[in-house]
């Protein structure tokens, strides 16, 4: 079960790891183009950031429930 | 629950029974009274700052950048009205900031359980649902939840997005407080893990490598708590006559 819900999360993690990285990637290189609008860019890049955790973080609280 | 508590244990290297130390409600309860005293201290500390025209009280100017900056990222993501819900933004923002803070210098912190978030979040939410009623009515705030307006056959679709907008709103709650328990539980349980890597050695490897990244997690999950509550309520209480008026400041000049 531990092996189950280990790979579960590990799977997880990189398909979120991916999606961070293409958020901050994206954010970057609007900062970099435009510095004026580093401060509204921040605040998106944020709330970006916070909708692609909560997938990894459904992931670990679902997957317990549905190993049984 | 017992799937909850099975999580520590099997995410962790050595499953001791260390991650499960949450205390009760009675426990819980201490601790928000704890974060309300701490609150109340500095505020009525700072208040006493107030009465000259440039604030020396260092905790008075503290609280006065935190005020522009709450003030700032209400009227920027709601408009010249997101003034009147600066109150509400602010005392959710301190809320969680000292209670997440709470987690660095003791054992334990209050938004670290579920329950504390899940009230939070079911206060947020009601908070945007009676604003919004406040603002265009019952009939109206019920309007918003069935997208644009469709004509003939099309009415059937707009039944659709009404059910699938409701589901979305009651799912506003689940989001918001499982985000905010996810980062701060998993960053407790993260931290056990690594103490007890560094076990044999003598060396705390958690709290000295991971404290910094806490620190950030703690700052942005409470940023980002009350900007999605913000998002929300410019969601719901927008004018018609928001869209002539120009409160998304001039557009930079290119380069």
């Amino acid at each position: 079960m531990g092996t189950g819900l280990g790979l579960g999360v590990g799977v997880a993690a990189l398909g979120v790891g991916i999606g961070l990285g293409l958020i901050g990637n994206g954010a970057l290189q609007g900062m970099a183009r435009q510095p004026e609008a580093i401060g509204k860019l921040q605040v998106q890049m944020l709330i970006a950031l916070a909708f692609v955790e909560l997938v990894f973080l459904l992931t670990v609280f679902v997957a317990p429930f549905l190993i049984k | 629950m017992d799937a909850f508590q099975q999580i520590g244990p099997s995410l962790l290297a050595s499953a001791d029974g260390v991650a499960a130390k949450e205390p009760s409600m009675t426990g819980l309860a201490a601790y928000i009274a704890f974060v309300l005293i701490i609150l109340f201290a500095l505020m009525s500390y700072a208040k006493k700052g107030l009465g000259v025209r440039v604030f020396k009280n260092p905790i008075t100017r503290l609280f006065e950048q935190l005020y522009l900056f709450i003030e700032n990222m209400c009227i920027s993501s709601i408009g010249q009205h997101g003034r009147k819900y600066i109150p509400m933004m602010m005392t959710f923002w301190m809320m969680i900031f000292v209670g997440n803070i709470m987690a660095l210098l003791f054992p334990f912190a209050p938004t670290a359980d579920l329950s504390f978030n899940l009230g939070m979040a079911l206060i947020a939410v009601g908070y945007v649902q009676y604003e919004g009623i406040r603002t265009n009515g019952f009939f109206g705030h019920l309007r918003h939840f069935s997208g644009p307006k469709l004509s003939g056959v099309m009415v059937v679709i707009s039944g659709l997005i009404f059910i699938i907008e409701l589901i979305s709103e009651v799912m506003k709650n689940v989001s918001l407080s499982l985000r905010l328990y996810g980062n701060i539980h998993g960053g407790h349980l993260a931290v056990d893990a690594m103490n007890n890597l560094g076990n044999k050695i003598y060396i705390p490897l958690g709290a000295l490598v991971l404290l910094p990244i806490k620190v950030l997690t703690c700052v942005v999950q409470a940023l980002i708590f009350t900007m999605l509550t913000c998002v929300y309520l410019s969601l719901v209480t927008h004018h018609e006559e928001d869209h002539a008026e120009p409160d998304h400041g001039q557009p930079a000049p290119a380069h």
